[in-house]
């Protein structure tokens, strides 16, 4: 017995010596799941899926919100009414309603409390915060389409206990609102496309005054189930007692939630009938096709959350928040896309069904269509829900980025590639790799600095022992048009002699504790202070702060990376702030959170902008990177996704993350290229180089515990793989250029999804790891799988695709193989476009503005082609002035004619001024892969320019031809055609 | 390099057409040599322009890129941009930067690489400048490394030197341990002749004492036995207790190290991960082992399980021949007491030896007289001194096989130190020895690596106007492994690239990735070796960078 238990004991520490040595050797790599809620811990989303459940269980289930059809009113495009809500106690609580219809074709439904709206409430523990439901949301995310719809009419052939407007694009769009239970349809051309409240889980959580009951008897351990899962013990028996455990105060992680203004969430079925596939509601780790959240094979038990979140090593497959929300979903069927925006600032969660609903009775035989149900619920706020009815995908999008924004038209620099890592340690260290770069021929625009450069972590300074020179620093890598990104924070250290903690403090510009005195917490610099960008006067002392001057040792190259802005705090509750933290104007930070991020970027843009002096005419757009970010970032510069690993299943997990951005409004997008944790393979770093070349934003970048990665320092094969990878991406510049170009007036993804191409193709509404680059047809499928050497490529339409890189011919429908050796990216050219590129290599983006163009002409199954060139200085603000061009390629089959046209919109003052400076660029060469077999033999084909107006005389050009190869297209080139970018010009080929 | 110039210039003469280089299949109108497009698979066509900058691995794979045909020859045939460069050496640029719009007056100071002005850039020739300040510096570098040739020779000089005085040493070294030898033999002799005599004295020992006494002694020592057994047990219990207390410690830290966010970057909670870490990663110590506790098991039982049965000694002895003898003796006048004590002991001796009477003196080691064990002493003492000898003679015969580069040259700088501030710390390098890592604000020092041997790199760096840099071709590192352990990471190494200068003295500290670190320090120990390397400046290393071509 004695020997057995000494056996096992030492086997017991053996076993614990073993756990902590293999703790030693592989770093911890999962997510801390116990630093993040699950829905259950969280009170309000506990509370609504109890609710939908209880609401689901019984047929009888009577929504208690009925709209009082005397209150109805219907004047310029805005409805307006009274929602009563039946509470259990049979009290009427009066909730505003407003139905606002837009010119753009957007319904936008409108929910509020009276009495919170009225202030007629009492706060508890004596808070100082805002009684209203937070109502400025919209002043962040919202820039415009809001221009009230003149044709929006009630209907007179409304159903009894409905109203009915008639609205939008030929007036096709139908708003049918139902009284009792309130519930709204929206139609489009007749048919449903979106339900609210049909399941009737509409929720808002009215105010009340605390009654404090005689205390149910405490049992014994009542204290340990504090964190949130009372919740699940209560409620469960007794029907329709409500659960009120969560009602005044949530404890999590030690931190406690004070709540003054009690339960007030909002929450709201939104069902899409007969539509299978949702995208969106990013950001989150997982399939760009949303999946089904109530449990159940390959299924998620949690909701997709939206908390703003710096989620330390995430995972994959998750609908986990990560440290961006844009609450705008899209639903998709065969031909028609439709979607909603949740604009809701806070913790926001939403439970995703799909039911199968069998044959439809009035259509007989017909298979069975899919129907997908969500719940959005929110902890705070109002119930504000945008609806657009498409049909296209782009019209979703397209109505979606009308009111947030559209991309910012970024410098050209920002789209090249960017070498970052924590840390470049010295201005040495910097100037070193900028020279390593030119010496192995590698391009690269941006170096970046992590927060190391700073004395101390305290942002605006660097340190005097590492940086002592950062403008000498600046100056070399202005020689070559290279910029430097430099981290600033919204964590101010709190240390003496330090003038900006001083300012912070003495002008009270800093985010507040419920308490309404300075909140205090910890970050990267240890104790701190928070800049309340929601406050006019800090963003408005944030502003001064980069001014050259102040920000000493930053020039005009110099740009801005904000992280940490969720906002992240190390010792805060989920790792951020206090929910009862109060920000300017009072407003709770539960009211706020998700749009916290996009302020404080908001400020800097502003900020870089006014660093400038106003009679400097050559303004530079800002470029600033952001972690987190909220509808409407994408006005303001990039984002990436955080902290992955070098791992790779994050490289795969990168495309469906970028692609989800793309359709959500934010595309200038992208990962951490070689992964931020841990040390990648070579085949991984070069695999993820090939990938990385197809982000919208394209960064190296990786911990500061990593072995250093930058592509010069892999060796070969992988250096000489690395290099070509980012060749092609600046080679392709032009296309990526245009391409933010389309994004930044339409909202249109950079990197596209099958289902955007392809709205009709069924098969394709699932696919999420391969993509269209633009509008050019360029279809790219990286391999993200270790020792994979060839890779299944969907065609979604009977098309001819060519290899890009050796015009291998593929036909479409289906799925073809292409082969992937470690040094090939599989990437097709679609039949039927022109790609402009320009193939000198040169050692920055910058140095590439005058080289010459090469016009790519794709022939397919038509014989025609088309593409167009968006071009401008790539960094000021003068293509607002006209300086810019904008060229529309096209073959055309029937007349064997390429020609130029031109496509800007409008002059302005600064037009003559570019083109006269774009007079010498030329195209140098037109490749045309599939050219027709009657060109053979005929070596020349004849071009004439327009000039003044006319047409110069035709002259002759020599063409080359180059037969057909096993399986390649034939191809010919046209020599040096030299004609103007900039200007119109036709080729007859013969 | 101008030869080479010339080579390539015959390819252009010709008036009216021009032949692709490696392609000769292939020929052109004169029109289109330098036109800006690129005709040849070679790019021999556009020697002034970037329109073949294009050719290159390096760039993404495409079939209208490399002119096409299968088996033409792709491969770049010009090294660059030709910069005349008068008034200074003449160079290649890369034709990726020709008419970029900026100047490369690091490698073209004529500036005839910008010729064509795209975006209106003029770049104007600076060559006389440049060329004379670069006459200068050459002018220094060669004064200089004239200088460090002569320091390089003094250190060899001294490195003879010293290598004499270990083979000295190593000589004398052998005469002393042959002198050592002989007298370990000698004493050998002696301490076997004592024992001898020894052996017949007739010892009472320890046995003489009256019984009493021993009972006494018995009696204290079972006491003292008893005591330490008590002892003995207490002392396991608490080793016991703490041992699952720090098994507790242990798992609380294991869990702590395994659940905290290294990412918050808490210097706090990382130092107290970096100390825990170092200590799990130390040896541990014998753990609690089996046989052992078996073993204090046995020890702790009481000492009759152990086979020790005080009482038996604790009577009264019975008298043992010896007293006998001694008995006896006493009765006889001295000086017959003295002969007969003689022959007594030979008479012992002999029994002895001859197995009939037991040796009470060998087995006892307190049972040895004094002069034997100063006999003895003094054999040990002649041993251990032969020992230290032939260990030094092993040194220095080491010393002598070590590898201290060409010409011995580096046992003149052995443990030599030279440092450099940078960024917090001071780095210190101390030849074949170690590298250390000094924190400016004081506090501890970090051992980043200890010397472990030589080895020859191949380097590629500009050479600084100062010539205060590696250059590039083959070049002596020392390299320094097994440093401190660094927090989630290796232990720290440090390869030491040297180069030639004037004095001793570290050019750059990097830390090439985590606590690998990279120093690169001049030394005039190696001028003048490996071919011309060293750190040799002058036109080679000044534009080697510039003309190599990406192929």
């Amino acid at each position: 017995m004695s020997v057995f238990n000494s056996l096992s004991n030492r086997w017991t520490s053996f076993l614990l010596l073993c756990l902590a040595v293999c703790s030693l050797i592989t770093p911890a790599v999962m997510v801390k799941h116990e630093n993040f809620k699950t829905c259950a811990q969280s009170g309000f989303c506990n509370r609504n899926r109890a609710y939908a459940d209880n609401a689901l269980s019984t047929s009888k289930w009577a929504a208690p919100y009925s709209l009082d059809p005397a209150s109805v009113r219907f004047d310029k495009g805005v409805l307006t009414g009274t929602i009563s809500k039946k509470t259990t106690t049979n009290e009427i609580v009066r909730l505003p309603l407003t139905v606002a219809f837009y010119e753009s074709g957007t319904a936008r439904v409108t929910l509020d409390e009276e009495k919170r709206q009225k202030g007629d409430i009492e706060l508890r523990h004596a808070s100082k915060a805002k009684k209203q439901r937070y109502n400025e949301a919209e002043q962040w995310a919202i820039v415009g389409g809001t221009t009230i719809s003149t044709g929006a009419a009630t209907s007179k052939d409304a159903e009894k206990g409905t109203t009915k407007i008639v609205y939008g694009p030929a007036s096709k769009f139908e708003a049918v609102i139902r009284h009792v239970p309130f519930g709204v349809e929206f139609k489009r051309d007749g048919e449903t496309q979106i339900k609210l409240n049909d399941r009737g889980l509409l929720n808002m959580e009215h105010w009340r005054p605390k009654v404090d009951k005689p205390a149910p008897e405490k049992k014994e351990g009542d204290d340990e189930k504090k964190e949130g899962e009372e919740a699940m013990a209560a409620g469960s028996d007794k029907e329709m007692a409500e659960d009120e455990s969560t009602w005044w105060d949530e404890s999590f992680g030690g931190n406690t939630d004070s709540k003054p203004r009690g339960p007030e969430s909002v929450a709201l079925d939104i069902e899409f009938p007969g539509y299978e596939h949702v995208y969106g509601v990013a950001e989150h780790a997982g399939p760009l096709s949303l999946k089904e959240t109530r449990g159940g094979d390959g299924k998620y038990s949690e909701p997709y959350r939206l908390y703003n979140s710096d989620v330390f090593e995430y995972e994959m497959d998750s609908p986990m928040t990560l440290y961006g929300a844009i609450p705008f979903m899209q639903a998709h069927k065969k031909d028609s896309t439709v979607g909603v925006f949740w604009l809701n600032a806070a913790e926001t969660w939403v439970d995703i069904t799909k039911a199968t609903t069998s044959a439809n009775p009035l259509s007989f035989g017909i298979g069975s269509s899919v129907t997908t149900q969500t719940h959005w619920i929110s902890e705070a706020g109002l119930l504000d829900v945008f609806i657009f009815l498409g049909p296209k995908p782009q019209d979703v999008i397209g109505a979606y980025t009308e009111l947030t924004g559209y991309t910012q038209l970024p410098q050209q620099f920002a789209i090249a590639y960017h070498q970052c890592r924590w840390n470049y340690v010295t201005d040495e260290d910097v100037r070193d790799v900028d020279r390593k770069f030119d010496k192995y021929k590698i391009p690269y625009d941006v170096i970046w600095l992590d927060i190391e450069y700073t004395e101390g972590k305290k942002y605006f300074t660097w340190d005097p022992m590492t940086f002592p020179d950062p403008l000498g620093m600046n100056k070399q890598l202005d020689e070559h048009e290279r910029k430097l990104v430099a981290i600033i924070d919204p964590h101010i250290k709190n240390e003496g002699n330090y003038p900006i903690v001083e300012e912070l403090k003495s002008k009270d510009l800093a985010v507040h504790n419920k308490d309404d005195t300075i909140y205090e917490g910890w970050c990267w610099p240890g104790s701190s202070y928070w800049i309340d960008c929601f406050s006019p006067k800090g963003r408005e002392w944030w502003k001064g702060l980069f001014r050259y001057d102040k920000f000493k040792g930053t020039m005009k190259n110099v740009f801005i990376w904000n992280d940490m802005n969720e906002p992240s705090v190390f010792n805060g509750p989920e790792t951020t702030m206090p929910k009862d933290n109060l920000h300017h104007d009072h407003w709770e930070h539960r009211d706020l959170h998700n749009i916290n991020g996009m302020t404080l970027v908001n400020a800097t843009y502003d900020a870089l902008l006014a660093r400038d002096k106003v009679e400097d005419k050559h303004h530079v757009r800002p470029f600033v990177l952001t972690r987190s970010f909220y509808s409407g970032s994408q006005r303001l510069g990039a984002m990436w996704t955080g902290d992955n690993q070098a791992a790779w299943p994050h490289l795969e997990a990168s495309i469906p993350m970028l692609l989800s951005m793309g359709v959500s409004g934010f595309p200038f997008a992208g990962a951490d290229v070689g992964g931020f944790f841990g040390n990648p393979s070579k085949e991984l770093l070069t695999r993820w180089y090939q990938a990385g070349a197809f982000y919208p934003f394209f960064r190296g970048h990786a911990h500061i515990d990593t072995r250093r990665r930058e592509p010069y320092l892999a060796g070969e094969p992988y250096t000489e793989i690395i290099t070509q990878a980012l060749r092609l991406r600046y080679a392709l510049l032009p296309a990526w250029y245009t391409a933010f170009h389309e994004a930044s007036v339409s909202g249109a993804p950079i990197i596209r999804p099958n289902y955007y191409v392809h709205p009709g193709d069924e098969k394709g509404f699932g696919i999420d790891d391969q993509f269209y680059l633009g509008s050019y047809g360029l279809l790219a499928k990286p391999v993200t799988k270790e020792g994979q050497e060839g890779q299944d490529i969907y065609l979604a339409d009977k098309e001819k695709y060519y290899d890009y890189f050796d015009f291998w011919t593929y036909e479409g429908p289906g799925t073809v193989n292409v082969a992937a050796p470690l040094d090939t990216i599989p990437f097709l050219m679609q039949g039927g476009h022109i790609i402009p590129r320009r193939d000198r290599p040169r050692r920055s983006s910058g140095l590439m503005r005058y080289d010459p163009f090469t016009l790519v002409v794709v022939l397919g199954n038509s014989g025609d082609a088309e593409g167009t060139l968006y071009l401008d200085d790539g960094e000021s603000f003068d293509f607002q002035d006209g300086g810019y061009l904008h060229r529309r390629f096209s073959y055309a089959s029937s007349t064997s004619t390429l020609m130029s046209e031109d496509l800007a919109a409008s002059t302005g003052k600064k037009t003559k001024e570019y083109l006269k400076q774009m007079e010498k660029v030329r195209v140098e060469k037109v490749i045309i892969v599939g050219a027709p077999a009657a060109w053979k033999g005929k070596g020349e084909v004849e071009l004439s320019e327009e000039q003044g107006g006319k047409s110069s005389a035709a002259r002759k050009v020599a063409l080359d031809w180059h037969d057909k190869e096993e399986g390649k297209a034939a191809w010919a080139v046209v020599r040096d055609p030299g004609v103007q970018i900039g200007s119109g010009w036709k080729i007859a080929f013969p | 390099m101008k030869a080479k110039d010339k080579d390539i210039a015959k390819f252009y003469k010709d008036a009216t057409a021009f032949t692709c280089i490696s392609n000769p299949a292939t020929a052109l109108p004169i029109a289109r040599l330098n036109d800006d497009y690129c005709d040849c698979p070679d790019g021999s066509d556009e020697p002034g322009t970037s329109a073949c900058a294009h050719l290159s691995p390096l760039s993404p794979h495409n079939p209208a890129n490399g002119a096409g045909a299968a088996g033409s020859n792709t491969t770049l045939a010009l090294p660059g941009f030709y910069c005349k460069n008068k008034g200074h050496v003449p160079a290649y640029v890369p034709f990726t930067s020709v008419n970029d719009g900026k100047c490369d007056y690091d490698v073209c100071c004529d500036g005839s690489e910008e010729w064509e002005g795209v975006g209106g850039v003029k770049c104007e020739d600076r060559c006389q400048t440049i060329g004379k300040e670069w006459r200068k510096q050459d002018e220094a570098r060669q004064k200089s490394l004239g200088t460090a040739g002569k320091k390089r020779k003094e250190l060899v000089a001294e490195a003879g030197r010293l290598r004499k005085q270990v083979e000295d040493r190593i000589q004398s070294l052998g005469t002393e341990i042959e002198g050592s030898e002989i007298k370990v033999k000698q004493l050998e002799q002696e301490v076997a002749d004592v024992e001898r005599k020894e052996k017949g004295r007739v010892v009472k020992g320890s046995v003489s004492k009256k019984a009493g006494k021993l009972g006494v002694v018995v009696g204290l020592a079972k006491q003292r036995t008893e005591e330490l057994r008590e002892t003995l047990e207490r002392v396991r219990g608490e080793r016991d207790s703490s041992t699952s207390r720090l098994q507790e410690v242990e798992r609380i830290l294991s869990t702590f190290k395994e659940e905290y966010n290294p990412n918050f970057n808490d210097e706090g909670v990382k130092r107290a991960v970096r100390a825990w870490e170092d200590y799990a990663a130390r040896d541990k110590g014998p753990d609690v082992d089996a046989a052992h506790d078996r073993d204090l098991d046995a020890m702790t039982k009481s000492d009759k399980e152990n086979g020790l049965d005080w009482e038996e000694y604790e009577g009264d002895d019975d008298d043992s021949e010896a007293d006998v003898l001694y008995a006896f003796e006493s009765y006889l006048p001295p000086s017959i007491r003295g002969w007969l004590d003689q022959k007594l002991r030979n008479l012992r001796s002999t029994l002895i030896d001859s197995g009939i009477l037991a040796d009470t003196s060998a087995p006892s080691s307190s049972g040895d007289s004094k002069s034997v064990t100063d006999a003895k002493d003094r054999l040990t003492a002649a041993e251990k001194e032969v020992e230290k000898h032939r260990k030094t003679l092993t040194e220095h015969q080491d010393d002598l096989a070590k590898d201290f580069g060409p010409d011995d040259v580096f046992r003149a700088l052995k443990d030599q130190c030279v440092s450099t501030d940078a960024g917090e710390y001071t780095y210190e390098v101390c030849f074949l020895s170690k590298t250390t890592q000094k924190p400016k604000k004081g506090g501890g020092h970090t051992n980043m690596g200890n010397f472990v041997g030589l080895e020859r790199i191949v380097v590629d760096d500009e050479l600084p106007p100062n010539g205060k840099g590696l250059g590039s071709g083959e070049r002596i590192a020392m390299k320094h492994e097994n440093g401190q352990h660094c927090w989630n990471g290796p232990n720290r190494s440090t390869l030491v690239v040297l180069a030639c200068s004037e004095v001793n003295e570290v050019w750059r500290i990097v830390e090439e990735e985590k606590c690998v670190y990279r120093m690169e320090v001049g030394t005039p120990a190696v001028c003048e070796v490996l071919g011309g390397g060293g750190g040799r400046a002058g036109m080679e290393g000044k534009k080697a960078g510039g003309v190599r071509d990406e192929l």
